[in-house]
């Protein structure tokens, strides 16, 4: 699944390691998210959202790059 | 997502695992210790000695179940597809020692070995699955 959290987070000024602290989990797991390596559950994607004051499918794309709100 | 976070977890992993790593040291070579001082070492305390060094990996695996319980969901899905491959390995070994054992092409085998054999392909497992960058 795609997402723009690499976009999100760099446009707030945090880092990874940052952002892992505030969701409580570890660094490895944002960057495996960001990279499409992991695809994270329902809780941890709307804590990401929560994170960003964005909708969850604002952040995390369908298979086609597009937001599914969009729709 | 898990109610302790990444950190606290690792921290109350790291908290029990250094005295764990203390005690089974000290049973293991106090209790090797004793038992040499015997030619013929009485049953009561070859069962003692051997028991204290298994209880603190024991513990210790407890503690394990917990960390894989309290951390964050990526870092327990890539440490349960580990453990998992580690113990298919170590299970398949005993499967293949254990026949050619049967069948009588090898000699006895200490089935503590096992136990090792099983920490390490757990742990081998989850590093270079951390090294190939591959996650799940």
């Amino acid at each position: 699944m795609e997402n723009r959290l690499r976009e999100l987070r760099a446009a707030r000024g945090l880092s990874q390691a940052a952002m892992a602290e505030q969701l409580g989990v570890s660094r490895q797991s944002i960057n495996a998210i960001e990279t499409g390596k992991y695809d994270p559950s329902l809780p941890l994607a709307f804590a990401i959202a929560r994170l960003f004051g964005q909708k969850i499918e604002d952040v995390f794309l369908d298979e086609d790059g597009q937001a599914q709100a969009a729709e | 997502m898990a109610k302790q976070g990444f950190i606290t977890a690792k921290r109350r992993y790291m908290r029990a695992l250094w005295p764990l790593v203390i005690v089974y040291l000290v049973a293991v070579f106090s209790g090797s210790w004793m038992l040499r001082q015997y030619d013929d070492p009485p049953v009561g305390l070859a069962i003692t000695a051997a028991l204290a060094a298994a209880l603190p990996l024991a513990i210790f695996m407890a503690v394990v179940l917990r960390y894989f319980t309290e951390t964050d969901e990526y870092t327990r899905l890539r440490q349960l597809i580990a453990f998992a491959r580690g113990a298919a390995f170590t299970v398949s070994a005993i499967f293949i020692f254990g026949f050619l054992q049967l069948f009588d092409v090898i000699g006895d085998i200490e089935v503590f070995w096992f136990g090792p054999l099983f920490l390490m392909s757990w742990g081998l497992s989850y590093c270079f699955g951390n090294l190939l960058g591959k996650t799940v």
